[in-house]
């Protein structure tokens, strides 16, 4: 009593000395009452008065009031307001009741926040908390499916392979066609920094259990505060926050095991036998092999057989050589976390312990990464941080997939040969048709090991209510560290008799720092100002040395110190800059008119000095209508509002070979037998500049019955301008390629989102929906030829990597030819649909897309008591997939290869009529690259299903925890698709890029995995 | 004034190359640029192999059998090759990239310090020759077949590129034309060539490259002449059967004094290409190109050649068994096997009888001499075969003798290699080779 009467006598002496200065100064938090999740951008108004302000990004406000009578009106559309009489305090936290969740999420917006329904952009976003414990090793893999106009592809089925990502398509023809991605502001390395054509994704070091939500920026409006690195869309990862109150503890662990989605058929020897000597037979009937042939085909097929005739004769050995590609693959994970902290400061610390086993031999991925992210409120207008995560990824690699020594083209053995030399009770060695990939299994080592820090230090101060100064200070630290040793047994591979050993370091630092002003005011009730202001610098130097040596003295020295003979070494280094200037503005009218503009000037070291910076204005508007007097009349409408945003974004991601390409360079690489020379290696491009892309965008959210139905609706046009090209020159000039900005392409599409409570009540059943269609058509390119992958290209009038080729004809039941359609132009300009047999003579035409004209996913998710049921479908449609191990696989007899079962079904016989041609050892009948091995590629997957249950808190609490949840997961456990291949979901990864895509090649396919796991909380 | 400072942060430089403008400035830059091109002319698809290898592979008769997987020579070997071949592009695009470099230090020559500028501007137009006549033998027409004046050859480019326009789409030369410009830089470059060079290219290197020229012409006093300049030069010598090639392992390459030029490759730098197609498995090779039995058949008893040969899960030749040998471009047997089958043909005896240079070579070989009056054009051109196996000339010497391959007639369209495809939409002034689409 005596006490708080001291108290309470402080309190009124500091708020009368306050009130002679200048009234009461009020501050605090407004938080959701559903999650307590902070509100940004609610509306504080002392009643009666035209003094006002709203909440910052965190959530928080201060406020002066004239006296302790005043009372505060806390509003935010959509959730119901309070009024608070200030009184004695002077810190006020507010709690306001949401109804409708999806329309009131707070956005994460780059440098900001918004509430949903104030965004005049489109953002999608993820929360994190959706995609964790799903089984993958990197995000993106777990955001498959979940957002819309997001088109995310494995390239294959290797742990910690690199992965494209595409928003709204693809924006470039050369230039990255990847999204930016920004970590808790900053921009990350994401760009594969390792030696090998596979590309490693830097991105499977972040550990997305940190991730507290993920938001895409999708529209100009979104996304032009990233002006020249925004055009390809931006990706947001914002780390968990501490909250004050009790410290939570987490413990999660989780495991289980991976095994291919599908196996294909082969021969077995008795089938190779007899279709590889028809095929010798054909060819010598035709005079190109000699008529004594069969017996080298014999003594062909028994040194196959390990040098015994029995061994294919009598069928003695049949081996599926695919078996051997595969291994066991199990998988662990644990995850502790705690947080917490009170006014002042708070916490949020994490570790995670990850160890996988791919589906394919000698892949594994093992992840150790750890977080602290910590806030300190110094003072009323002093607010510092720090998040830091520290992670290091070990990664068994594998070759690319066209490499003899990738596990999977261990399927081109013929089916004779074992896999264990009887006479030598060592695995197939020399004598094998190929080199014997499962060598590598036993006698190699390949190991990328990253280190990575990503560090990130603020201060924000206050100096008005509605004035903000805050400076960020990040670092991306990330060195990638490969060790290879291939053994003596691998000689046939690598050339290297004794020993090959292998070794490189790259390091790229990369450093941030942002300074900008946050405004945010409301004049007279009904205006709502809020704004940033500010200049973003970024420098990124990326050094690499490696190091191989030969002649080792046994497999048990792996290192290259031990290596008798240095064969080669190198070090090198590469570097870039931006520098930016941005602003952004919404404003807000009567809660209904929303506007926003926004700019950034942007500077890059990577253009010539004529046109360095580069201007990247958006502007967008929104109007909710639903907030309109005459929209009273329909209240089964709880939302409905317009958007609109038209803006310019840049790209500037020409790669790192590509960092000077304004310039004419000589390289000193040209040294010969140990005298040193230098040599021309680029042409000069002085009016190099950015590529633009303008886009447009029109947008309407939806909310029924109080929300239980919403969904937004889209339409976009993307065009894009100045393409940087690496456009072919003529080779007579010495150079093969110059990097021009020539050309443009458009991506036009729509998308739909849709979500709805089904049910309420004790058994609740939410459905939510994505569907997205984009048509990519390159404008033009001024008559350049851009090609990738297999026979992909850049063509005009067609969307980007059409596959052109010549077009296959099927059988000439006659005589068991492949055909081929002519396609050539009639004189009257009709074309020529008749058949030839010579490859040579068809005209290559536009065969197929290998873009999906419909991406889309469809979550169910049902609850019932602690039960929870989760099923995400994802589906891609429209898209076509070539084989390029078509014409070794399915090749009729063509080579040695085994081949897949359907070959049998060849032609024999004239009259026969089948799509395989006559078997011709040697005789290329059909294996010019065509339209034969290309396929339709569209799939339903069931990608994610979770079923978990959380135990009932009145038996958990009796063990003295918060909170049990036990729960069985299964990825990728059915797929839908008529493609023949291995999987449908594939991009052999080292023909990947802008303009090689849909492309297979002794791809792995993708992994289905099956995991249990448990979670406590206290 | 902050502005600024931050402005500088953008004025990034390249880390591992520099400014061309500041490339090319003083006598040693140039000197180094010069090394540059013959780095870019050892290439794998140039004299680093492949331009050897094709000629082996287009011109088989059966002596050989290509077993590999790389699409590109078993279109060669098939003579199905096409228009998208990957490694014959690299061919062209590294020939023209050698011949651009070559150009760059013609145009430099003023830098390049007095004692030093006429081996320069030699050496320069050695590589450049020698290019120009790879390309015109490889993607045009035979000097022997049709009109060279009026068949279509290669794009001469003569000037460096200092930039990419309108311009830069070249049409084909004839093939006279190449010839005569190939002609010209051969023998300027003899003229301006020292007698000895190190690993690089010499007076000698130059006069047997236009013996090679002469003979494709069927220019045999001029052939013979070129071949007798090499051979009394006094520099070179045959050395023993066995020892004429490289039987070492991966070890860095030496020369013999047999050989006139060679691509040197060491462990640190350069591919000896032919390892990689005609080495077996043990010896860092591919084992794709087996030896058949057509060809051993063809030794006479007793003939030390015929021991160049070792089994690896198949036979193979040794003549590119060390990993890190360098490439043999020409040597001195060569040119005793040029000068006989020249002399031969023009029935003279420049520099010596056919009958002594070929019995030269047999006798090394272990083998009896052929007596003057027994000797036919057939026993010469075998000698050859034999001699030269798998070192590059086989095609090429099919097509000036107006020989076959398989039904083939030596005019076939398909012993001509097409204009690489991405050439022709690069550059819509160049006409395709018959036979191509």
């Amino acid at each position: 009593m005596k006490k708080s009467g001291l108290l309470t006598l402080l309190a009124l002496l500091l708020t009368w000395t306050v009130s002679i200065a200048q009234g009461i100064r009020v501050t605090g938090t407004v938080t959701s009452a559903e999650d307590g999740s902070s509100l940004p951008g609610v509306s504080i108004q002392v009643r009666g008065t035209t003094q006002g302000t709203q909440t910052d990004a965190t959530g928080s406000y201060s406020i002066s009031v004239p006296s302790s009578n005043s009372v505060l009106v806390f509003s935010f559309v959509g959730l119901g307001s309070r009024e608070i009489t200030v009184g004695n305090q002077t810190t006020i936290n507010v709690q306001l009741t949401a109804d409708t969740r999806a329309l009131n999420e707070v956005v994460v917006t780059g440098f900001g926040a918004q509430a949903r329904r104030n965004l005049t952009g489109n953002i999608a976003k993820i929360e994190g908390s959706s995609i964790q414990g799903v089984p993958v090793t990197t995000f993106e893999q777990a955001l498959q499916g979940r957002a819309a106009g997001v088109q995310i592809t494995s390239l294959n089925g290797k742990l910690g392979q690199g992965i494209q990502m595409r928003i709204r398509g693809s924006s470039s023809v050369t230039a990255s066609n990847e999204p930016l991605y920004v970590i808790d502001g900053v921009p990350m390395t994401s760009n594969n920094q390792g030696t090998s054509t596979s590309p490693q994704n830097p991105l499977a070091d972040i550990n997305f259990n940190d991730i507290e939500s993920i938001e895409i920026l999708k529209d100009a409006s979104a996304a032009a505060i990233y002006g020249a690195r925004a055009s390809n869309g931006v990706v947001l990862l914002t780390t968990k926050k501490g909250r004050s109150g009790k410290t939570r503890f987490n413990v999660g662990y989780q495991m289980g095991s991976s095994e291919p989605t599908r196996r294909r058929e082969w021969l077995n020897t008795a089938e190779y036998v007899e279709l590889y000597r028809e095929a010798a037979q054909n060819s010598m009937d035709r005079g190109d092999l000699p008529a004594n042939y069969m017996t080298s085909l014999e003594s062909r097929f028994t040194r196959y057989a390990a040098g015994e005739r029995a061994n294919w004769e009598q069928g003695l050995i049949n081996n599926n050589w695919e078996d051997h590609a595969f291994q066991k693959a199990p998988m662990g994970q644990l995850d502790l976390s705690a947080s917490g902290g009170d006014n002042k400061t708070r916490f949020f610390v994490s570790g995670q312990y990850l160890d996988q086993k791919g589906i394919l031999i000698k892949n594994t991925f093992k992840r150790l990464s750890g977080r602290v992210n910590l806030d300190h409120k110094a003072n009323d207008n002093l607010t510092l941080g720090v998040n830091l995560n520290v992670a290091r990824t070990q990664n068994g690699r594998l070759a690319n997939d066209n490499a003899f020594s990738t596990p999977m083209q261990s399927v081109a053995l013929p089916p004779m040969t074992p896999l264990i030399d009887p006479r030598t009770n060592q695995l197939s060695g020399n004598y094998t048709l190929y080199f014997n990939p499962i060598l590598n299994r036993d006698y190699s080592s390949n190991i990328s090991t990253s280190y990575r820090t990503l560090g990130n230090l603020y201060g924000e101060y206050r100096f008005t209510d509605w004035l903000k100064f805050r400076s960020e200070w990040g670092a991306d630290l990330y060195t990638l560290n490969e060790d290879q040793y291939y053994g003596r047994e691998t000689a046939r591979n690598t050339g290297a008799p004794n020993g090959l050993g292998f070794s490189s370091f790259a390091q790229v630092t990369n450093y941030t720092t942002n300074n900008f002003f946050s405004l945010g005011h409301t004049f007279g009730e009904k205006h709502d100002i809020d704004g940033v202001i500010g200049t973003s610098f970024q420098r990124s130097d990326a050094s690499y040395n490696q190091v191989e040596g030969r002649e080792f003295p046994s497999n048990s020295y792996t290192r290259v110190t031990s290596a008798a003979r240095i064969t080669a070494g190198s070090s090198s280094g590469t570097n870039f800059s931006f520098l930016s200037y941005f602003a952004r503005a919404n404003y807000r009218f009567a809660d209904k008119y929303l506007f926003t503009f926004s700019g950034r000037v942007d500077g890059s070291s990577r253009f010539g000095e004529n046109n360095r910076y580069g201007f990247f204005p958006a502007v967008s508007a929104g109007w909710i209508i639903s907030e309109e007097s005459f929209m009273q009349a329909l209240p089964s409408v709880s939302m409905l509002k317009l958007r609109a945003s038209y803006g310019l974004t840049g790209n500037a991601e020409i790669g790192s070979i590509n960092n000077f390409a304004a310039y004419g360079l000589y390289t000193g690489e040209s040294g010969y037998a140990g005298t040193p020379g230098q040599s021309p290696s680029q042409i000069e491009n002085p009016d190099l500049r950015w590529e633009q892309t303008a886009q447009t965008d029109v947008g309407i959210d939806f909310g029924f019955f109080g929300g239980r139905l919403s969904g937004e609706v889209d339409y976009y046009i993307k065009n894009t301008r100045d393409l940087l090209l690496n456009v072919n020159v003529p080779g007579t000039t010495g150079f093969r390629t110059q990097l021009r900005n020539i050309g443009r392409l458009e991506n036009k599409g729509w998308e739909f989102v849709l979500n709805s409570q089904n049910t309420t009540g004790a058994f609740q059943w939410n459905t939510s929906l994505n569907l997205s269609g984009n048509r990519n058509k390159i404008l033009d390119l001024d008559g350049q030829v851009i090609t990738g992958g297999f026979n992909n290209r850049a063509v005009e009038g067609q969307p980007i990597g059409v596959f052109y080729e010549i077009e296959y004809a099927g059988v000439d039941p006659n005589n068991g030819d492949a055909l081929y359609y002519l396609n050539t132009e009639n004189t009257d300009g009709s074309v020529n649909r008749n058949t030839t047999n010579d490859p040579n003579l068809a005209q290559r035409v536009v065969l197929g897309n290998p873009n999906p004209t419909l991406i889309g996913g469809i979550t169910n998710n049902f609850t019932y008591k602690g039960f929870e049921l989760n099923i995400l479908f994802q589906g891609q449609f429209g898209n076509m997939v070539y084989n390029g191990g078509g014409k070794f696989q399915s090749a009729n007899g063509d080579f040695f290869d085994n081949q897949t079962r359907d070959q049998l079904n060849r032609w024999q016989k004239p009259g026969d009529i089948t799509n395989v041609p006559q078997a011709r050892l040697f005789g290329a009948n059909g294996t010019a690259e065509s339209s034969r091995y290309l396929q339709k590629a569209d799939f339903v997957r069931l990608k994610t299903l979770t079923l978990g249950y959380t135990l009932p808190t009145a038996l958990v609490n009796r063990a003295k925890l918060e909170r049990v949840r036990v729960y069985v997961t299964g990825q990728n456990l059915l797929t839908f698709t008529n493609y023949t291949g291995w999987d449908p979901e594939v991009n052999a990864d080292h023909l990947a890029g802008n303009i090689g895509l849909g492309n297979d090649f002794y791809s792995a396919p993708q992994a289905r995995t099956i995991i249990v796991g448990v979670n406590l909380g206290f | 004034m902050l502005l600024t400072a931050c402005d500088s942060q953008l004025d990034l430089k390249p880390v591992d190359t520099i400014d061309a403008s500041a490339a090319v400035s003083t006598s040693g830059d140039v000197e180094g640029l010069l090394v540059g091109a013959y780095d870019s002319m050892s290439d794998i698809d140039l004299y680093g192999g492949n331009l050897l290898r094709n000629a082996e592979l287009l011109g088989d008769n059966g002596e050989i059998f290509w077993d590999g997987t790389f699409v590109e020579p078993d279109e060669i070997f098939r003579k199905a090759v096409l228009v998208n071949n990957a490694s014959l592009a690299n061919t062209w695009l590294d020939a023209y990239r050698t011949i651009n470099i070559a150009n760059t230090v013609l145009a430099n020559l003023e830098v390049v310090t007095e004692a030093n500028r006429a081996r320069v501007e030699g050496e320069a137009k050695f590589v450049r020759g020698a290019m120009y006549f790879e390309l015109v033998r490889n993607f045009a027409k035979a000097w022997t077949d049709g009109n060279p004046a009026n068949n279509a050859g290669v794009p001469l480019v003569l000037t460096p590129t200092s930039e990419i326009n309108n311009d830069s789409r070249v049409s084909r030369a004839t093939v006279a034309a190449v010839y005569t410009q190939v002609i010209s830089d051969l023998t300027d470059a003899e003229s301006k060539l020292p007698a000895t060079n190190g690993i690089f290219a010499t007076k000698w290197a130059a006069a047997g490259m236009l013996s090679r020229v002469y003979m494709m012409q069927e220019r045999y006093a001029d052939a013979a002449n070129a071949a007798t300049r090499v051979i009394d030069s006094g520099r070179f010598s045959l050395v023993p059967s066995e020892e004429v090639f490289d039987l070492r392992t991966n070890q860095s390459g030496i020369t013999t004094p047999e050989d006139i030029f060679s691509i040197h490759i060491t462990d640190q730098d350069g591919i000896n290409e032919l390892n990689t197609f005609f080495g077996g498995t043990s010896f860092g090779g591919r084992g794709d190109i087996l030896i058949e039995d057509a060809h051993i058949e063809m030794y006479e008893p007793g003939d030390k050649r015929a021991e160049l040969f070792y089994e690896d899960n198949g036979l193979y030749t040794v003549k590119f068994r060390n990993q890190y040998g360098n490439v043999k471009i020409m040597r001195l047997a060569e040119m005793y096997l040029t000068r006989a089958e020249a002399n031969f043909r023009n029935n003279s005896a420049i520099g010596a009888t056919p009958a002594e240079d070929i019995n030269r070579i047999r006798t090394r070989a272990g083998l009896a001499p052929i007596a003057a009056t027994s000797l036919t054009i057939a026993d010469i051109m075998k000698e050859r075969r034999l001699e030269l196996a798998f070192e590059g000339h086989l095609i090429h010497d099919i097509k000036r003798t107006r020989g076959t391959v398989g039904s083939l007639p030596y005019t076939s369209p398909k012993l001509i290699f097409p204009i690489p495809r991405r050439e022709i939409d690069a550059n819509p002034n160049l006409t395709q080779n018959e036979g191509y689409l």
